[in-house]
C-alpha cells in the first residue's frame, strides 16, 4: 500500500512516524511505502511563538530540521503539492512530479489571514509567526508606557492564546516595572471572556484581579491603523498605543485553490477522519473543517488514530478505532502557573487551579514536544 | 472478636511526621527548580528516550547485547582486556622490529606468535561464515 | 439565489457552536442561511445576542430533543 502524507506539522509528522513504526516489517518487505511532503526542510514548534514575542525563546530554537525528525523508512521530500487529483488518487508538486497513491493523509494546517480585515495588516501586531513574533518582541521592548489591545478573529488557531497573551502582557510589563504605565485592555468575539465556559469563569476574576480591562461581543470590523483606532462590527471602536490581534484563520492556499473546501477547511467526518466522500483520504490536523479546536494537541490526538487506522487496514484490512474529540491543552496563567483543559466529544473540561508543577509539566512538555513528534510519547 | 483499635496498623503521629517532611521536601524542591533547570532536565530526559529508542531498536546492537552476556563472551572480553595490558607492557620494553625477511622467519617461528595467528585465523573464519549467513538469510 | 448551510457543533466544547457560526457566517454570502445543531443549552439564549448585538437575522430557534437548532442568515 502506498501512504502519502501531505504536510510535515505536528499531525503529518506524527501520521508518519507512527505508520512508519507500526509498518516497520511491511515497508522493509515492500508491502508498504510511506512518502511525505512538506513545504519546508523544517519543523516548527509554533507553541513557541508566544515565548518568542516575549524574549523567552529565540527563534532559532523553534526549530528542528524536519529529515532529522523522521524514521528512516520514510521517503521524505521538500516539494510541496500544488495540484490534487483525487478522483485519480494522485498529486502533482511544485517540482512537476506526480505522486500516486493508495491512501492519502492531508495535514497541511492553517494559517493566518490579517489582510481580509481593512487595515489590519499595517496597524497591529501578530506573534502567529516568526518575524511577527520577532517584530512584537522588539515592540514590547520599545514600549514605555499607554493602551495595550488585545483583539481575536475567527477561527484562529489554540483558542487559548488570547487569554495566555494577557498573563503574559501583564507579567511581563510587571517585571519591567511599569505595569502602572500600562493600560491591559482584551476583545472577544462572544458574550464571555472565552469560548470555553469553565475557562470564562476562571479568568473573568483573574482578569479582575490582574487589572485588564475587558470587552466581550466585539468583533473586529476594521484597523484605522493611522488614528490608532480598533473598530468592531458593533460599532464601539477602541483607541490603543499598541494593538496585537490573534487574527481570522483559513487553510492553506492549496486547499482552496484545489476547491477542497470552502476556507480551506476540508470536510471530515468527525469519528473516522475520513475525507467525506473519499474513502481513502484522510483528514488530520488544522485543515478539517470539525468543530474541533485547532491545536497541536488535537493534531496529536488524531494522527494517533488514524495511523493506527491505516496501519489495522493494511495487516488487517479494516480500521480499528475511532476519533473521540480528545483534546488536552496546557494554559499558562502567569507568575510560573499553569493549568490544563482536557475534553472529548463527550466531557466538557474542568480546570484545576493553577500550580507550579503545571508549569513546569509546560516546560518539560517545550521539549519533549520533539519527542513526541518521533512518535515515542 | 477483635477490638476496632486492633484491626489496622494505626495511623501514628509518627507517620503524620513523615508526611510533613516529605511535603517540606516537595516544598524545597519547588522552590529550588528554576525554569532554566526544568528545561535541561526535559531535554536530556527527551534527547534520552530517543537514543535509547533508536538503540534498542538497533538489531546489531541488541543481538550483540544478548551475546556478549554468555559466558564464552565474558571470558573472551577478559582475555582480551588482560591481552592489551600485557602487550603495551611488552611492547613498551622491546626492541624495534629489525625488518627483511630474516626478521619476519625468525617472527613466525615464535610459538606465541603462532598461537596469536591461529586464534586471529579462527576468529576471521568464523566471522566471515556468520557474515555469508546472514547475507544469505537476511536480518 | 440563497444558501443554507448545516454546522453540526453538537457535543464540541472548543471553539464551541457559536465560535463556529462566526466561522461559516464568515465563509457565507450575504442572504445564506447558516442552520446550527447545538447540544448546549446556552446557545439558545447566546447566538441570538450575538446576532442581534453584530447585526444578523435570527430564521428559527428549534430545540428537537436535546439537540437545538438555531437559523440565522447572514444580513450584511
Amino acid at each position: 500500500m502506498r501512504i502519502l502524507v501531505v504536510g510535515g506539522g505536528t499531525a503529518g509528522t506524527i501520521v508518519a512516524n507512527n505508520l512508519a513504526r507500526r509498518l516497520s516489517a511491511e515497508t522493509r518487505r515492500g508491502k508498504a511505502r510511506i512518502t511525505m511532503l512538506s513545504a519546508s526542510d523544517r519543523h516548527m514548534y509554533q507553541p513557541g511563538l508566544l515565548y518568542v514575542a516575549f524574549g523567552q525563546m529565540t527563534p532559532d530554537q523553534l526549530y528542528r530540521d524536519q529529515a532529522s525528525l523522521l524514521e528512516s523508512n520514510i521517503d521524505f521530500h521538500v516539494d510541496p503539492v500544488t495540484e490534487f487529483m483525487l478522483d485519480q488518487n494522485k498529486v502533482r508538486t511544485q517540482s512537476g512530479k506526480v505522486h500516486e497513491y493508495d491512501t492519502l493523509v492531508i495535514a497541511t494546517g492553517s494559517r493566518m489571514v490579517p489582510e481580509e480585515i481593512p487595515g489590519m495588516n499595517e496597524g497591529a501586531e501578530f506573534f502567529y509567526t516568526e518575524a511577527s513574533a520577532v517584530k512584537l518582541y522588539k515592540k514590547l521592548r520599545e514600549f514605555q508606557g499607554g493602551k495595550v489591545a488585545v483583539a481575536v478573529g475567527v477561527p484562529h488557531k489554540c483558542p487559548i492564546a488570547p487569554v495566555e497573551v494577557m498573563f503574559s502582557l501583564h507579567d511581563y510589563f510587571k517585571a519591567r516595572g511599569i505595569r502602572d504605565k500600562v493600560h491591559l485592555k482584551y476583545h472577544y468575539p462572544i458574550n464571555r471572556i472565552h469560548t470555553i465556559e469553565n475557562v470564562a469563569k476562571w479568568a473573568k476574576p483573574e482578569f479582575d484581579r490582574i487589572g485588564v480591562e475587558y470587552e466581550t461581543l466585539f468583533n473586529i470590523k476594521e484597523v484605522d491603523g493611522k488614528n490608532k483606532l480598533l473598530k468592531s462590527e458593533e460599532g464601539t471602536e477602541y483607541q490603543y498605543d499598541l494593538l496585537i490581534v490573534i487574527p481570522q484563520h483559513r487553510g492553506m492556499e492549496v486547499v482552496e485553490q484545489n476547491k477542497l473546501g470552502p476556507g480551506g477547511w476540508i470536510p471530515t467526518d468527525r469519528y473516522s477522519l475520513k475525507m467525506n466522500g473519499h474513502d481513502n483520504v484522510y483528514v488530520v490536523g488544522d485543515t478539517t473543517n470539525l468543530p474541533v479546536s485547532k491545536t497541536g494537541s488535537a493534531a496529536h490526538f488524531q494522527a494517533e488514530v488514524i495511523a493506527e487506522n491505516i496501519a489495522s487496514i493494511v495487516k488487517v484490512g479494516e480500521p480499528v478505532r475511532d476519533y473521540d474529540g480528545k483534546v488536552y491543552c496546557f494554559i499558562e496563567a502567569g507568575h510560573d502557573r499553569a493549568t490544563y483543559a482536557m475534553f472529548n466529544y463527550q466531557n466538557p473540561p474542568d480546570l484545576k487551579p493553577p500550580s507550579k508543577p503545571m508549569h513546569w509539566f509546560k516546560l518539560s512538555y517545550n521539549q519533549m514536544y520533539w519527542t513526541s513528534v518521533r512518535g515515542l510519547l | 472478636m477483635t477490638s476496632p483499635n486492633e484491626t489496622t496498623a494505626p495511623v501514628g503521629d509518627a507517620d503524620f511526621q513523615r508526611l510533613a517532611e516529605f511535603a517540606q521536601l516537595v516544598t524545597s524542591a519547588q522552590d529550588a527548580l528554576s525554569d532554566d533547570m526544568v528545561n535541561r532536565i526535559a531535554s536530556t530526559f527527551s534527547e534520552g528516550i530517543t537514543m535509547l529508542d533508536r538503540l534498542t531498536r538497533n538489531e546489531g546492537l541488541t543481538h550483540l547485547l544478548r551475546e556478549l552476556d554468555r559466558v564464552e563472551n565474558q571470558q573472551f572480553l577478559i582475555a582480551l582486556s588482560n591481552a592489551f595490558t600485557q602487550a603495551s607492557r611488552e611492547l613498551a620494553s622491546s626492541p624495534p622490529a629489525a625488518g627483511g625477511i630474516t626478521g619476519l622467519l625468525r617472527l613466525m617461528s615464535d610459538p606465541g606468535v603462532q598461537e596469536g595467528m591461529r586464534l586471529m585465523a579462527i576468529v576471521g573464519a568464523h566471522m566471515s561464515n556468520s557474515l555469508r549467513e546472514v547475507h544469505r538469510r537476511g536480518l | 439565489m440563497s444558501d443554507t448551510k448545516v454546522i453540526d457543533a453538537r457535543n464540541t466544547f472548543c471553539p464551541g457552536p457559536l465560535m463556529e457560526l462566526i466561522t461559516h457566517m464568515r465563509l457565507a454570502q450575504v442572504g445564506d442561511v447558516v442552520e446550527l445543531l447545538s447540544t448546549d443549552s446556552g446557545s439558545a439564549t447566546d447566538i441570538p445576542e450575538w446576532a442581534k448585538k453584530v447585526g444578523h437575522e435570527m430564521m428559527g430557534i428549534e430545540q428537537q430533543g436535546d439537540t437545538w437548532h438555531l437559523k440565522v442568515r447572514k444580513a450584511k
